[in-house]
């Protein structure tokens, strides 16, 4: 057991994510924890979300302070029984600083234990001789080694019952699987997830308490005995199979850890990637603009129309802008990108990402499909994704993604201004505010509804006839947008 | 100038509303309540708790009745309502305060005035004749209910009393007139009665509170006749008239019409939301007999637009639309898993002497949704702890699923049976079945084993009958 030292590493958690700023520790050095327990909360440029842990163990050393930022993963601190001597952590510790160094991906495999059953069917670890012997349904078993030797390819005939009435009982099934060189599931401390091995638990039989302590232990409700009243579950059931899959001492530990020395302001893990991905979009991008103006006043009609027709719905100008972005990038496809430098990939659906402001900050959430999706349906998803966003509720792959971009600022007021491109997307929309403007119209002054779009493209991808083409796509729907039924 | 732009609104600062606003902060949003009278709404201020202040005095009462069997002797006892409504004031004004302090503590906007919605998603607050507008995403609409007159008797605050006037008298009237044997008539019968005036109860159905099950209602009724309440059930008050410093009241029952004088008449009968003045009726906003028709989210048939509490339609008690509340901002945060209100767990409580408590169906409705059932009872006459404190007047009535165990119901009255109610809701929210409650172990002595019986009748196993 004593040389089982895990590290605990900056996750990644979505395509964008290359590093992290520790927010706050949950857990203190000599601190017992459980696998799923929280170990520490994690700033990235979009969320705040909390690391788990893989494993159970004692956290002997915090690498990693609150306030630092570290690579995608870099070592955040170290997970080992209590026993594990101070030189060997620190040994750990630095074998994965050289190793992380090499490959921010390395890990360190010395350290790592070798890989359970899990990975492999179950009956790859007991001697095959074991799985010989004909019928043994007449055999006398429990249920659960019944279900366990059919899991491990063992035939009862094979076993010599201790359980009463010389019935076979799941110690009888593992004597004899660990007895053939066969690894066990569910009991190795090194087996990560054992439990989903045994899938759906919603049918066992568990009090409420035990069900939600399973859920929070990793323990599957099939791996329990069952003490409780009337065939239940019980909470020590489920706390004796979590003491079997952990089986470390809970002594504490204290290891002396430098203090936090981060004194000034740091910007927030958010504005720092809004910094950072802003700043490579302007370097790496060539952008360059095109401008239309379209006049709104079919479209303000229409959608009087349909908000005085329907009380369910309030589609917004923007619904529309997000409705005819889509129906334009299917006509014109070349838009319709990401690019990764290297390759170019365009989609057959517009996701369309919707710039909302958000504190200290602001976040794309995703229409998916808008193409496919009504305007009622904008409009529902649309107040639903700025709704949570605003409350940083929004799930990574709800803002993670898409291949264009709109950014409104016309509720300020503002009549026009350029927008930097989302990457990898290759275009973003930036809309200003629908205002009445005199117009020349046959050579008489007229007054009309008008908008002013701006679009800024990546050049390596989008040249200007297509954006042009785009632009004037867009114009249209936006001025007749009854042709978007079409 | 622009308009102002929150997040969240709920119009109403009751206990949907106020807690609607608290839990949307909780969560992040920008927050603002609309109150046009004062916070806590109609629960606090004129309702749930200071009716139970007066029921206090009521208590007091009825125990210096007891006194002499406990040995005590007294005589010059006097009484002064008016510090009785004293206490009850400064009680709803003290929790009032409360909420003011939670608003703040939350950093919700109180906007004083009265509310109507202009359009989708904005609206109007008007106060001492300004107009202002406000911009959100989401309205919570949580406005409340108010008494409702008869066709041909109306609360008119001097012989026709209202539950305002009922509970600030400031004399204490000699003969009492109540209309309405629901839960508020039959407190404030039980609460005139004890403090010595002489009651007429009249309910137009066959029994007194007609939503309890038929057993309970029985025990009450012979309970408040022991007491000198006088009941009339399936019996109409056709009309009332002045008389001198008397109401003349026209009451036709199966004995035929019959002319009575009371110095006092009270009117419950039920109440009706508050959904006028709203500006609703022009935006299609959908009702059903005064109430709002909404989801059990909360949701109107208006996009934004959300309605809690009293004003959504019965059951119209202050727990379910402080539920309600958190259900519906929930909800619009999208927490995932949220649960709408069931509305079989919302317990329900009256305050009378004996109280009664109950949660989920009655015997009568869960043979008429078809459930197979086994019922338990268990009387407070066998519960030594009732019997010691001299309120042995009571029952438990449990009622199960037989086939799954399920707690379909749980019916009591007795001594602070409103306190026990709590442990059959926390069961059926648990989900336990009668073997669970009858596996716990309830402490001796106390008046709430008397739930254990019950369940144990239901099983056939009761131990003390």
């Amino acid at each position: 057991m004593s040389n089982e030292i895990k590290s605990i590493q900056m996750p990644k958690w979505g395509m964008e994510m290359s590093e992290g700023e520790i927010n706050a520790w949950h857990v203190e050095i000599g601190a017992q924890v459980n696998a799923e327990d929280d170990l520490v909360d994690v700033e990235t440029s979009k969320i705040i979300n909390t690391v788990t842990a893989a494993h159970s163990g004692v956290l002997r050393a915090i690498v990693a302070q609150t306030g630092e930022t570290h690579d995608v993963g870099a070592l955040l601190g170290v997970l080992a029984s209590a026993e594990t001597s101070e030189a060997e952590i620190q040994a750990f510790i630095d074998s994965h600083k050289t190793t992380s160094a090499d490959s921010v991906a390395a890990k360190p495999v010395a350290s790592e234990p070798a890989p359970a059953v899990t990975d492999a069917a179950p009956k790859a670890s007991s001697n095959s001789a074991l799985a010989e012997g004909g019928d043994d349904g007449h055999i006398a078993a429990s249920p659960v080694a019944r279900r366990l030797a059919a899991e491990y390819g063992v035939n009862l005939n094979n076993i010599t019952g201790t359980g009463r009435h010389g019935r076979v009982s799941k110690s009888d099934l593992e004597a004899v699987v660990t007895a053939s060189g066969g690894q066990l599931v569910g009991t190795n401390p090194a087996a990560p997830a054992g439990a989903a091995q045994h899938g759906d638990d919603s049918q066992v039989k568990a009090t409420p308490v035990a069900r939600r302590l399973a859920k929070e232990l990793g323990i599957n409700l099939h791996e329990c005995r069952v003490s409780g009243d009337r065939g239940r579950v019980c909470k020590a059931d489920v706390e004796a199979a979590a003491a079997l899959k952990n089986k470390l001492p809970a002594q504490s530990v204290t290891v002396s850890s430098a203090p936090s020395s981060s004194e000034s302001q740091v910007i927030s893990g958010m504005r720092k990637t809004i910094a950072a991905r802003l700043q490579s979009s302007k370097q790496t991008a060539p952008h360059y603009r095109v401008q239309i103006d379209a006049e709104l006043d079919n479209l303000l009609a229409t959608r009087k129309q349909i908000n005085d027709a329907n009380t369910q719905t309030k589609v917004s100008v923007n619904d529309f802008i997000i409705k005819a972005c889509a129906s334009a990038l299917i006509r014109v496809p070349a838009v319709n990108v990401q690019f990764d430098g290297e390759q170019v990939t365009q989609f057959a659906d517009a996701d369309i990402s919707v710039a909302v402001a958000i504190k200290d900050g602001l976040i794309t959430p995703i229409i998916c499909g808008a193409n496919n999706k009504g305007l009622e349906g904008i409009s529902h998803e649309m107040r639903d994704l700025s709704t949570r966003a605003k409350l940083n509720r929004l799930k990574p792959e709800e803002f993670q993604g898409g291949s264009f971009c709109i950014s409104n600022l016309g509720m300020y007021g503002i009549k026009q201004f350029d927008a930097i491109i989302n990457p990898p997307q290759g275009a973003i929309l930036a809309v200003g505010s629908g205002e009445q403007r005199a117009v020349v119209k046959n050579g008489e002054l007229a007054v009309a509804t008008v908008i002013s779009l701006t679009l800024s493209s990546d050049h390596r991808i989008i040249d200007g006839a297509v954006a042009a083409e785009f632009m004037s796509v867009l114009k249209g729907f936006l001025e007749q947008p009854a042709t978007m039924l079409v | 100038m622009s308009i102002q732009q929150y997040d969240l609104m709920v119009v109403g600062g009751g206990p949907g509303g106020y807690v609607a606003a608290i839990r949307a902060a909780q969560l992040g949003f920008k927050t603002a309540l609309v109150e046009k009278q004062h916070l806590g709404g109609v629960c606090l201020n004129w309702g749930c708790i200071p009716t139970k202040a007066l029921l206090r005095g009521a208590d007091i009462a009825h125990t210096l009745k007891e006194a002499d069997h406990f040995g005590f002797s007294f005589d010059n006892l006097s009484f002064d309502i008016n510090k009785l409504v004293k206490h009850s004031r400064s009680v709803a004004s003290k929790l009032s305060g409360g909420v003011a302090y939670l608003m703040q503590k939350n950093n919700i906007t109180v906007i004083d005035g009265t509310a109507t919605v202009a359009e989708k998603c904005l609206l109007d607050v008007s106060h001492n004749g300004a107009v202002t507008q406000y911009r959100s995403n989401h309205i919570i609409l949580a406005t409340g209910a108010r008494a409702r007159n008869l066709p041909n008797i109306e609360i008119d605050g001097d012989l026709v009393w209202g539950a305002r006037e009922a509970m600030t008298p400031t004399a204490l009237p000699g003969s009492l007139l109540v209309i309405g044997g629901g839960a508020i008539g039959v407190e404030f019968a039980s609460l005139y009665n004890d403090l010595g005036t002489d009651v007429t109860l009249v309910e137009a159905a066959e029994r007194i509170t007609p939503a309890e099950d038929a057993e309970i209602s029985a025990l009450a009724e012979k309970s408040f006749a022991q007491r000198g309440i006088k009941i009339l059930t399936n019996t109409l008050v056709d009309s009332i008239e002045g008389a001198g410093k008397q109401a003349l009241a026209l009451i036709k029952g199966a004995d035929g019409d019959q002319h009575l004088k009371f110095d006092q008449v009270i009117l419950a009968v039920g109440i009706q939301g508050n959904i006028e003045g709203l500006g609703l009726e022009s935006l299609g906003v959908k009702t059903e007999n005064s109430f709002l028709s909404a989801d059990p989210f909360g949701r109107t048939n208006l996009v934004g637009l959300y309605a809690i509490g009293d004003v959504a339609g019965a059951p119209w008690l202050a727990h379910k639309a402080s539920h309600e509340a958190i259900v519906c901002v929930e909800n619009i945060a999208g927490i995932e898993a949220v649960q709408p209100l069931n509305k079989n767990r919302v317990p329900g409580c009256t305050y009378c002497r004996p109280q009664i408590a109950s949660v989920g169906l009655t015997e009568a409705q869960a043979k008429a949704a078809g459930h197979s059932i086994r019922v338990g009872r268990s009387s407070l006459s066998a519960n030594g702890k009732a019997l010691a404190i001299h309120e042995a007047e009571g029952m438990v009535k449990t009622i199960f699923d037989a086939d799954s165990g399920e707690l379909l119901g749980a019916h009591m009255i007795g001594p602070e049976v409103t306190e026990q109610i709590q442990g059959f809701g926390i069961a059926q929210q648990l989900a336990a079945t009668e073997h669970d409650l009858a596996h716990t172990i309830y402490a001796h002595p106390t008046v709430s084993e008397s739930m254990h019986e019950s369940v144990l009748d239901s099983l056939g196993v009761a131990i003390h009958q």
